[in-house]
């Protein structure tokens, strides 16, 4: 990808990184390191702290330490239950689309990445029309052709089509993964006299189970962040809800109860951002990955 | 943005690995065992590639081309869709320039084309900012970061976190930050600066701006993280050559670097723009576009009009035309990008 | 063998994991099919979506006497289960009431204005037909039934009715040097200026929820506009009268005087010290157009009972002053109410639960403990607020009462006709650009 030029009188090769120096540039990039952080982090933190704060408290102190710290708002949530419920809620939503999506979107990349068959550009092309068609384009049709189906109301009526527009992103990136196994491998199963199937299943998965993770965190950020669809199936109550739609509900009901808000949307953080401490590396690698093709 | 869309693969769909690829040495048998050979090829295809295609072509294909086949009706999503009435591209004329028929015009231009020029135009003026504002400043804390310092890991993965945060939770903290009685309203007025008129957010003249900041604090994470990892990807020899020979930090960044994550870029901003077009979770969520449409977006325009007054025919509308600013761009990128791999020598593969 | 033992697993996973999914998926609707069984004794799931949340002192007047009718049924009907949700007003009305009837997956009983919203959800065929099974509760409630009324039928039944106008804090006029309530605009202009002299913010609206700001506006064509052209719009939305624009005209110049507090676009109409119904509550600001609900909306300020007696001493009220030169009827009234709706394919339970939240007896404790206006006649001898007496009977000295036009028109119209007012609020739109609006919408619909 990067045009590697080797026109320049040959160096030894340097073995201590390039500015190395505690110097002035190490000082500029802590420094604008910080204002990032702190542009990044001070709406959270606030968000985070204000939930420890009573009403006047944040009125009349909003930028400093809670004093005392209150731990009823936090605390209330936790024990009501409904938090939890809709916590559930996205877990099981997330797990059921990104298992659908790896597990379809791998399949079938398989034979895209691998099979010599007529037709297999035209799908392979047709799939990628569907980055063009996010869920937002198709969302009043979307929602009609569930609603007639009787899938309105049901966690299916979210995961099904969450999995179906995460197809496009899965097969583009599992494909060039799968296509780079080598070929000795899959000659050498068929010597053996194992089947299609079985060198997709035992010998071929197992490869291509770092892109299969990259592509499942991407399938359950996208399911978990979800706000769309969610506000229009999941209509028959606050208990049924995804946790992005439930804090929106529990905003409106409360509205006046600031801190109180604050706490609720600081706890619905704390998934989102542990799956991304603890998965970080994926997440990174695979846009970065997907990005540099 | 919810969901991170890669792009088409600049090099067309031919991979160069399938090409010996699923070439059994073929039997010397006879044709009825290469043709069960070639069915079962065929019923494994079909088992691998079914169920994919299966809920493609039924939750993503066909919505999407009902999404045209209602935009040429009247229909209200309620009753029958054979009691729609047909009106042609009456739909895209309301939403261009107030339709067809003298007599509504007028009506119908401050109804429904106003408003919709004004989300495209939030649209495309986010998308104009993101390159304007979004691109420099996130390619200069890139290149200030990418050299040692004590901290750079922690420091990374905390600039990356609000990608990962839901647009709604982050668009309801920043409600309770912009509230015009919260902690933004006291913080810029021991700045020196006063609110503007109406709040915040419900400001005519400077909501917009205030909703791309939001907005910009999402996803410039996303940019820098990106970029990070592009220059991570340029040869130290490179670098350490130039330095060598006498250029500064600066030369070295503009002159070497910055050319070279060229297309890591490039990619970033094929998915700015994408996720710009879409954009509705945050500006639904902060307080539905604004109470006079001050950040409307073409998205939300479609769900006031198309879902909640339940005008379905000119939603779908509204929803085709997004496709197809989409697809526009989506081709004038692909034809940059063929264009600048022409272009580029030594292209590696 | 590893790989047995691998395949097993994520076999076993993923079979757990469709069994769990499927167990969570068909628990989330609790609507019980419509049972047309005459039997009792079956169990029944009531779920039931009311508008009446804490207000900013934590109290919930409202929701707490839903929930005791609740549970005073449940236990007269043990097989009935009754499931509330407490929605804010905003989100109830605007996204969660429609958002569920087009989906389907709707609650039994949900808050109902009547009018053309009404009339609309009949339309589409969301709502149950109570014309015979509550045939004696709605000869007994009278005349107030008649916006939950569609094509001589009704579908709904309300437990709150009354008109509008001006609550004010009477320590405010006094201090301001204003001596009586106004009765023309001429008048209130004069007050609004004493106040601005006083340093008082004159009127709180909330122009954030939209509806608030457009209520300035119905008064304004209320006065304007005859009652034949006024009611024939509810079904004509013929809005050609000139009349119509000059009532666009009029707030204008209202709205030009600058009564209002700052931000007002930002303002919410109940949630909060900062909302309209909070400054007012709070003392900073004097005046509020407002229904009858605003009195217990007010209370949920007041952080006791000693500060609520206090507060509702020294609320005042005057119907919407006289304007000039319009063919309205002056006696006419602004009004509506809220009132409640059984789904479609709610058990038939639904209504007999609709009849008990109605009856005398409930009515009369809905005056007592929450302070609003009963519609039930009987129940009206219970109202003792002051102010309330007064709106009552002012609401029976009308020429006639009109139905909020929002409600009226119904959400297509009457949304349309909200964000052209708030854009006249805003100072983006004309009088003119509202009939615009209301006019586009009506054609599209």
């Amino acid at each position: 990808m990067a045009a590697a030029t080797d026109t320049l009188a040959p160096q030894a090769r340097r073995t201590r990184p390039l500015f190395p120096r505690i110097d002035g540039g190490t000082w500029i990039s802590v420094g604008i390191a910080l204002m990032a952080i702190a542009f990044t982090l001070g709406p959270i933190l606030y968000l985070i702290l204000g939930g420890f704060k009573t009403q006047n408290q944040l009125a009349s102190d909003p930028v400093g330490l809670p004093q005392p710290w209150v731990w009823s708002n936090y605390a209330d949530i936790l024990t009501a239950g409904i938090f939890w419920r809709q916590l559930l809620n996205s877990l099981l939503v997330a797990v059921g689309t990104t298992v659908g999506v790896v597990a379809c979107g791998t399949m079938a990349a398989y034979p895209l990445a691998r099979y010599r068959f007529r037709g297999a550009n035209a799908l392979f092309v047709l799939f990628t029309t569907g980055l063009m068609f996010p869920l937002t384009v198709a969302i009043l049709p979307l929602y009609l052709l569930l609603r007639d189906m009787g899938l309105v109301g049901s966690m299916w009526g979210l995961i099904v089509p969450q999995i179906a527009f995460g197809l496009a992103t899965t097969i583009i990136i599992m494909r060039p993964f799968l296509a780079a196994i080598p070929h000795e491998l899959e000659e050498a199963a068929f010597v053996d006299g194992v089947s299609r199937v079985g060198f997709f299943w035992r010998i071929l998965l197992p490869l291509a189970r770092p892109g299969m993770v990259t592509v499942g965190v991407l399938a359950f950020i996208g399911s978990w962040n979800a706000y769309l669809l969610p506000l229009l199936l999941l209509t028959s109550g606050a208990e049924n809800m995804t946790l992005p739609l439930g804090v929106t509900v529990f905003q409106g009901r409360y509205a006046s109860a600031t801190t109180s808000i604050m706490a609720y949307t600081s706890l619905a953080m704390i998934p989102a951002l542990v799956f991304f401490l603890i998965l970080e590396r994926r997440i990174v690698d695979g846009l970065t990955g997907a990005v540099k093709g | 943005m919810t969901t991170v869309t890669a792009p088409a693969r600049e090099e067309g769909p031919a991979v160069d690995a399938t090409s010996a690829a699923g070439t059994r040495p073929t039997p010397t048998g006879n044709t009825t065992r290469q043709r069960k050979d070639t069915a079962r090829k065929w019923a494994e295809i079909g088992l691998f590639v079914g169920p994919a295609l299966a809920l493609f072509l039924t939750f993503v294909v066909y919505p999407v081309a009902s999404a045209a086949r209602y935009s040429l009706f009247k229909w209200n999503g309620v009753q029958q869709f054979s009691e729609a009435t047909f009106i042609g591209l009456e739909n895209y004329a309301r939403a261009l320039f107030g339709g067809t028929d003298p007599a509504t015009q007028a009506a119908f231009r401050t109804a429904y084309s106003e408003p919709f020029w004004t989300a495209l135009g939030h649209n495309f003026a986010i998308i104009g900012l993101s390159m304007a504002v979004q691109l420099p400043l996130a390619l200069l804390v890139a290149l200030t970061l990418n050299r040692r310092f004590p901290g750079r890991a922690i420091a990374r993965t905390i600039i990356f976190a609000p990608y990962v945060l839901s647009e709604v939770i982050a668009g309801i903290m920043w409600l309770i930050i912009l509230d015009p009685n919260g902690i933004a309203t006291r913080m810029a007025g021991a700045a020196g600066i006063t609110m503007p008129a109406g709040g915040w957010l419900e400001s005519q003249t400077w909501g917009f701006w205030v909703v791309f900041f939001v907005v910009t604090w999402k996803y410039l994470g996303l940019a820098i993280i990106l970029f990070l990892a592009g220059l991570s990807g340029v040869p130290q020899e490179l670098q350490e050559a130039a330095s060598i020979d006498g250029a500064s930090w600066w030369q070295v960044q503009w002159r070497i670097n910055v050319p070279l994550i060229g297309p890591t870029i490039r990619i970033w901003a094929f998915l700015s723009i994408i996720g710009s077009i879409q954009l509705f979770d945050m500006v639904w969520v902060l307080n539905k576009g604004g109470t006079t449409g001050q950040y409307s977006t073409i998205a939300s325009f479609m769900m006031q009009v198309g879902y909640f007054r339940n005008d379905v025919g000119f939603g779908s509308a509204i929803a085709v035309i997004m496709f197809l600013i989409s697809l526009v761009i989506a081709l004038a990128y692909m034809a940059v990008m063929l264009r600048g791999d022409s272009n580029s020598a030594g292209k590696a593969r | 063998m590893t790989t047995t033992r691998r395949t097993l697993a994520a076999t076993a996973t993923v079979a757990s994991a469709a069994l769990l999914l499927a167990a969570c998926a068909t628990g989330g609707g609790t609507t019980t099919p419509s049972g047309s069984s005459a039997t009792s004794d079956e169990p029944v799931t009531l779920t039931w979506w009311h508008n009446g949340v804490a207000g900013d002192n934590g109290q919930n007047p409202l929701g707490d006497l839903w929930q005791e009718l609740a549970d005073d049924y449940t236990a007269a009907h043990p097989n009935v289960t009754i499931k509330i949700e407490q929605i804010q007003n905003e989100d109830l009305q605007r996204t969660r009431i429609p958002t569920a009837l087009q989906s389907g997956d709707a609650p039994d009983i949900f808050q109902q204005w009547g009018g053309g919203e009404l009339a609309a959800q009949v339309d589409a065929g969301y709502l149950m037909d109570l014309s015979s099974v509550l045939s004696s509760d709605i000869d007994r409630l009278g005349g107030a039934v008649a916006p939950w009324q569609y094509q001589g039928s009704t579908y709904g039944v309300p437990f709150r009715f009354g008109v509008e106008g001006i609550w004010y804090r009477k320590s405010l006029f006094e201090q301001a040097g204003i001596t009586s309530e106004p009765t023309t605009m001429d008048e209130l202009n004069a007050a609004v200026d004493k106040l601005k002299a006083a340093g008082i913010t004159p009127i709180a609206v909330g122009a954030g929820d939209k509806w608030p700001a457009a209520h300035w506006w119905y008064n304004f064509a209320l006065r304007s506009c005859s009652k034949d052209v006024m009611q024939a719009s509810g079904t004509t939305f013929d809005f050609t009268d000139p009349c119509w624009v000059d009532a666009g005209k009029q707030l204008e110049d209202f709205i030009g005087t600058q009564p209002f507090q700052d931000n007002f676009t930002a303002t919410a109409a109940q949630q909060g010290a900062t909302s309209s119904a909070g400054l007012v509550a709070t003392g900073q600001a004097a005046m509020e157009l407002m229904g009858d609900w605003n009195i217990f909306v007010f209370e949920g300020f007041a952080a006791d009972d000693a500060a609520k007696e206090e507060l509702r001493a020294d609320l005042g009220w005057f119907p919407m002053p006289a304007t000039t030169g319009g063919k309205g009827d002056p006696t006419a009234a602004l009004g509506g109410g809220d009132g409640f709706s059984c789904y479609k394919d709610a058990p038939k339970e639904c209504a007999d639960f609709l009849s008990f939240l109605v009856s005398d007896e409930a009515q009369k404790r809905f005056a007592e403990k929450v302070g609003g206006l009963p519609v039930a006649p009987a129940a009206t001898s219970a109202v003792t607020n002051e102010n309330l007496q007064e709106l009552a009977a002012v609401a029976s000295n009308a020429g006639y009462v009109q139905l909020w036009l929002d409600t009226t028109f119904g959400m297509n119209v009457g949304g349309a006709m909200n964000d052209g007012i708030v854009a006249i609020f805003a100072g983006t739109g004309d009088a003119q650009g509202v009939i615009d609006l209301m006019t586009a919408a009506a054609a599209t619909q």
